[in-house]
């Protein structure tokens, strides 16, 4: 069953129309806003050519997480009002949230739990990069949070078969799960992130959240401290037990990533003693 | 139908037969105490052992949650002797640097736990902890049972 396995994921990585897609706003809007030359108007233009888009990204500009007290009523508006970096991080939200908020068999989890997780991840990613004074990469942290799951919507029905084989071999070998998923199915739920990611032309620091959330130590150097930022939020809001699924606490908190981000004890106790403020802040995202 | 209440982390919440109480636990302890007599029960969803005092939330400390909730329970109408202690929960992540403080949580977590309930005289049924697996758990009040989903696997236990 496992070569079988391994069979069916090279197939589907090697074919992306088998992969989830993404509305195309999102993919441009991410890459325009990396650009710090582009101007409000193409990126408020782009949003607006996308009628759905458009209409949830203006209800979660006017969300008490989002919203900045004054009533926002057209994209122009928001890109004044929030920055084009907070726009950008609200039409990532919009645009994932239908591929994202479903029951995730084989991870165990209900539906709604990896959106929240997504959410939570974000939002206390974001947290932590402006606690650390990263406040220019605040909003990449934010996205990358609400994607770095994103595998787990394609390998959840094999995880689902292979799931004893997996945790079997968790034990013996005493590996985290996710380089278990890797030997037992060929890839991981990160490295088929990654080519979802790719399919959805998303830039490189995007993809290389998603692809080393799990191992901040492996991933390049010039994008270290943002996914051992995400790999921080993640691990905090797992141990609190949002969005934590069959694949438990079996991963790792990696040392290097807490030496990367500068995260004293003190701090990571205190970020992970303030997790109910996150649950705030994510039911404020609506 | 029984009703089925979601508890958060850092809540506390107390009812009656036949509601059912669900938490999900990761390195955080789910307290459930119930009254045999009365079928009244609560759980208490606990994030670490001690606060630092400075009027946090004491739903969030074992050390002033537990408290709490007995207090929640008198008041409900529950007697201390009629009452027993199931605990689960305090996971900790499977590989760490044994340096980092927050690594240690989950055994804090359930250190604290026991000895809050000990000092209160109140009985321990079951302890399913530690390790590194998620929890969900389902506190049924109509008896007292405590079913907990870890793994892909579910246990339920029954002695109250
Ligand atoms: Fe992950
Ligand atoms: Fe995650």
């Amino acid at each position: 069953m496992q070569a079988q396995i391994k069979q069916r994921l090279e197939q589907i990585v090697n074919n992306i129309g088998q992969l989830p897609s993404m509305p195309d706003v999102a993919g441009r809007v991410v890459t325009m806003v990396g650009d710090p030359d582009v101007a409000f108007n193409k990126v408020s233009e782009e949003i607006s050519k996308d009628q759905a888009i458009t209409t949830n990204v203006l209800k979660l500009c006017n969300s008490a997480y989002f919203s900045r007290g004054k009533e926002i009523s057209s994209i122009e508006r928001a890109a004044v009002t929030l920055g084009l970096k907070e726009v950008k991080d609200i039409v990532v939200v919009a645009a994932t949230k239908s591929l994202l908020d479903k029951e995730i068999i084989g991870y165990d989890l209900a539906k709604g739990e990896l959106w929240k997780h997504g959410l939570a991840v974000a939002v206390l990613a974001k947290n932590i990069a402006n606690l650390k004074n990263y406040k220019d990469i605040a909003d990449i942290a934010f996205t990358g949070g609400i994607i770095h799951d994103v595998g787990k919507t394609v390998l959840a029905l094999y995880v689902q078969s292979a799931f004893k084989e997996i945790v079997e071999t968790v034990e013996q070998k005493q590996i985290t799960f996710q380089l278990a998923e890797k030997e037992i199915m060929g890839f991981d739920h990160q490295e088929i992130g990654e080519k979802i990611l790719q399919k959805w032309s998303f830039p490189h620091i995007l993809r290389d959240i998603v692809r080393y959330h799990h191992e901040p130590e492996n991933a390049p150097e010039e994008s270290k401290l943002i996914v051992s930022i995400v790999h921080i939020a993640n691990t905090i809001c797992l141990m609190g037990g949002i969005g934590i699924g069959s694949d438990g606490l079996y991963h790792q908190l990696s040392d290097e990533a807490i030496k990367a981000v500068g995260m004293k004890d003190a701090e990571l106790e205190n970020i992970y003693a303030n997790l109910p403020d996150v649950i705030d802040q994510v039911s404020a995202i609506q | 139908m029984h009703t089925l209440i979601n508890v958060g982390v850092a809540q506390i919440s107390v009812a009656d037969n036949p509601a059912v109480l669900r938490t999900i636990l990761g390195s955080c302890i789910g307290i459930c105490i119930y009254d045999k007599v009365k079928k009244t029960g609560g759980l208490a969803h606990i994030l670490l052992p001690t606060g630092s005092g400075n009027n946090q939330k004491p739903e969030k400390y074992a050390d002033t949650a537990i408290p709490l909730l007995l207090e929640k329970l008198d008041k409900a109408g529950c007697k201390r002797e009629n009452m027993s202690a199931k605990i689960t929960g305090g996971a900790s992540m499977f590989k760490f640097n044994s340096s980092v403080s927050l690594a240690q949580i989950g055994e804090r977590n359930i250190e604290m736990t026991i000895k809050q309930l000990e000092d209160a005289h109140i009985p321990i049924m079951v302890a399913e902890v530690g390790g590194s697996t998620g929890r969900v758990i389902d506190f049924y009040l109509e008896d007292g049972r405590l079913k907990v989903r870890s793994g892909g696997k579910e246990k339920v236990f029954y002695k109250v």
